[in-house]
Parts: C-alpha cells; structure tokens; sequence
C-alpha cells in the first residue's frame, strides 16, 4: 500500500464511521520510517494521558522520590484545577472497580500503576498524580522533548472541563512518548522495561489489537470518552521489527463503532507497514 | 506500676533523624496563629507483628492507628515506630464508639497519628498529636455521604466527653468523606518510676 492510499483509506474509514476528526502516527522500526496524517493536531487526551503519567511516575521513582513498593492511601477526594473544589471519580463510570474497594486503605505506587493502565482506573490515575503531581510531570514531559502531550489537571475534574481546561495530545506527541519506551530511552532502560511490561498486559483490546492478525502481539493504551476514541500501542509480528501506531479519533457525543474503526484504521496500517514482506 | 501496652520513650532521647520527624516539644501555630506543643513522650513500636497483634484496647489493634502513606516522614514508614502516648486515649475514646455502634470502625491510612514530618499536616494538626481519628467506614456503610457522617456525629458527640468532629462540606477545613474526630491538643505522659524513666532513656 502507497502513502497516498493509506492516507485515503483512513480518511475514507473515519468518514464513512462519521467522525469528526481523525489523526494517526506511525513509526516503524523495521524500515525506520515515520508516516503521519494530521499529527499535529490537538484531540482531548482522554485515557491515553495515562502514558504520560506513567512516565513521570516512573521518573520520580528514578529520581528516589518514589518506590515503586511506596503505599499511597486510596482516598477519593481530588481537587479541581480551576478553582479548588473538591471533587470525586464516580465509581460507576471508572472501568476498574479495584481500587474503588479499596478505599480508605493503601495500594503500592505500583499497583496504582498497573491499574491506572491495565484497567485504566481514573482513581488510580488522580492518586498517581496527587502523590507525584501535575506540574512535575509537565517537568518530566519537557525533559523528555515531549511536545504534543499536554497535561493539565487530573481526571473527571467537572469544573475544569467546562472552562475547557482539559488534558491534550497530538498522534505525534504520544508516538514519540511510546518510541522512547520501545527505545528503552525513557527514564532508564529499567523503567521502559517495566512500562512496557504493564501496556503489555492491557485488558482492553477492541481498538488497535483487533485489527491485527491472531499472533501479532500489543503493547497499548487506549482512551474512550462521549466525544473521542483513541488508542496507541506498539506492534509486535513475527521475524520484523515492531511498530508503533496512535489513532486519535474525534466524534459526536456517544458515536457508535468507535472502535471498530480504530480496527480498520489498525489494519489498513498493518497491510501498510508489511507490503512487499 | 506502669501497664502500657508498648516502651515508653522520652522523645529527646532519640536519635536526630527521629526528633526532625517528631519534634518532640516544639511547637506548630494553629490556624488562629496559636502555638501549641507537641507531644514529647513516646510508645516505641518495634515492629509490624507488633503492630499487628498488641491491641491498645478491646477492639482496636495498635496498627490501625498508625497506618500511613508515602507523604510520611521515611523513619515513621519504617520501624521501630513512635507515637505519642495520647493515642492511647484515642484508643479508649474510639472503643466507646465501637461499644455504642456495635460493629467494626474502621480508622483510614493517614487517619491516626501523623509526625509533623507528614506532607498532609496543615496547621497543627491534632494528628501530630495522636489524638485525631478518621473513620471512613462503620461495619459496611462507608462515610462519604452527609446521611451517614451525621448519623455517627451524633454518636460521637454524645458518648465521648470533649470530642471536636470536623463540620462536613468541601471546603477547606470541612471533610466529605470520612468522620473526623479528635480529643483536641491532649498530651499524654504517664507516670513512671525512676527504673521506667531510666530504661526508657537507653
């Protein structure tokens, strides 16, 4: 498949679906390319930001402030980036339901972490970030030359959503951030290791995964609210390098088969990356 | 003859790493900017099993008033472990409240004694006192609604002689989430003989 089809068929898929907006970014190790379709536009970060956040814990743990086996008290009590109020992750709109029973105990940091990515727990996600805090993963973020990830306040701040003070990524921003990893470049060798182990175990795998042949293997995040869908991962195949590709998607409230096109875009790149192999 | 439940331990005696945690005897402002003292005798908790199987009353266990997080002081995550004596009263003020209620309090991680070394400490808490309990669970009803944080109010209020309860709300100095309650700035130094106060400086 040329660039130009490629380019064609996504655009086709997304419009097809009745998208709104569509980016992707691609960087594949095997031919050392990179390919991008509207890679610098911003999308609302939804669950994906959880990388980010992944990686400025596992910064903190590198600079000793943190170890990984450190308990956090699993408290629902954040409060707003806008103006301070105190607000709370609603159980029944949090995928993960472990960390919600744990309240008023303690879970390690990395517990917390598996389960912000695993399950994608916005409870872990707001503790993580209490314990370490926005501001130095911002640091974090600068320090890796992250451009394109912008995280602003913890997740299910209301207040701040509805003075649009939101989290934000671009497709390159989060492909660079999983490049360092699969690089072992970001924070330490040890640390990607580690981050690369817990994406490898995520649970949801609708998007990018079931795009792929049975025996490709994922290593992925995705991120799904009323107005976006996304996901990004790295590709594993047999006898190849493997390659990274972020779908952000942008869509009415509460379109339907969001990530049934995430899939077809999955595979379109897969035919893409692996034409003449 | 003194019966506790742990070594008591004069707090200057400790080593420096201990006393910049603890602070024993000096002082932190209240919010109205009035300084109040720290507590200076100390229980030596040796260790988790310790911790774990030495109830300080009928019912509560001493590690369920010393639970903490990663925002405590590293010497005060680790043990041997000190807290002031005055949690010993909040033991008995808490066990009144376990009488009355009938079923499990549950005191939440970072909600018995923190050291003036915790990050969480605002003013000066009763925490650093080891006079203040957060109970965010009785029996299975979890205390993050207004219903049930005002039903067991009431019960602390009339059964324990002196209590402050923090107001509910989600502004600052009010709580949502869990029952704050606390026996105010009470220290606690019990009487010893001259061989307890001797042993307790080795």
């Amino acid at each position: 498949m040329q660039e130009a089809t490629l380019r064609e068929t996504v655009l086709g898929l997304a419009e097809e679906a009745g998208a709104n907006a569509v980016a992707v970014a691609i960087h594949d190790f095997e031919h050392r390319t990179s390919w991008r379709l509207n890679g610098d536009r911003w999308f609302h970060a939804a669950s994906t930001i959880k990388v980010p956040v992944l990686l400025g814990v596992f910064d903190a743990i590198e600079e000793g402030l943190l170890d990984s086996r450190s308990r956090v008290h699993v408290r629902n009590r954040f409060f707003s980036a806008v103006d301070g109020r105190a607000y709370r992750v609603e159980s029944s709109r949090d995928a993960n339901s472990e960390v919600h029973a744990a309240l008023g105990r303690t879970l390690r940091v990395s517990e917390l972490a598996e389960h912000m990515i695993i399950t994608s727990s916005n409870l872990a996600t707001n503790l993580l970030l209490d314990v370490v805090g926005v501001d130095r993963i911002r640091a974090t973020m600068d320090r890796l030359h992250l451009e394109g990830i912008d995280l602003r306040r913890g997740v299910e701040d209301e207040a701040a959503w509805e003075q649009g003070l939101n989290n934000r990524i671009t497709a390159d921003g989060l492909c660079r951030a999983l490049r360092l990893i699969e690089e072992r470049q970001a924070i330490s060798p040890e640390a990607s290791d580690a981050m690369l182990e817990i994406l490898h175990r995520q649970k949801f795998r609708s998007g990018i995964p079931a795009g792929l042949p049975d025996d490709a293997r994922v290593a992925n995040k995705t991120g799904d609210m009323s107005t976006a869908a996304h996901d990004a991962g790295i590709v594993y195949l047999e006898d190849r390098q493997p390659y990274i590709v972020v779908v952000l998607t942008e869509w009415e409230a509460d379109g339907n088969a969001r990530q049934k096109v995430i899939a077809r875009i999955s595979r379109a790149v897969y035919d893409y990356v692996t034409a003449g192999a | 003859m003194l019966s506790l439940p742990f070594p008591c331990v004069d707090g200057l005696s400790l080593p420096e790493e201990y006393r910049t945690a603890l602070r024993p005897g000096e002082t932190l402002r209240d919010r109205t900017g009035r300084k109040r003292v720290l507590p200076r005798t100390f229980l030596r908790i040796d260790s988790w099993e310790a911790a774990r199987d030495t109830p300080l009353t009928a019912h509560f266990m001493a590690w369920e008033l010393i639970g903490v997080d990663v925002r405590e002081a590293p010497v005060q995550r680790a043990f041997p472990r000190y807290v002031p004596c005055a949690v010993l009263l909040l033991a008995a003020a808490l066990e009144l409240f376990r009488m009355e209620v009938g079923t499990y309090v549950h005191v939440a991680a970072n909600g018995g004694y923190r050291s003036p070394g915790h990050a969480l400490n605002h003013h000066a808490s009763r925490h650093c006192w080891g006079t203040a309990a957060n109970i965010y669970r009785v029996g299975d009803t979890f205390l993050h609604e207004r219903d049930a944080i005002t039903k067991y109010t009431s019960v602390a209020r009339r059964l324990i002689p002196g209590v402050w309860i923090r107001p509910f709300g989600g502004a600052d100095g009010e709580v949502d989430d869990h029952l704050h309650l606390d026996l105010g700035y009470t220290t606690f130094d019990p009487l010893q003989s001259d061989e307890e106060l001797e042993s307790s400086r080795k």
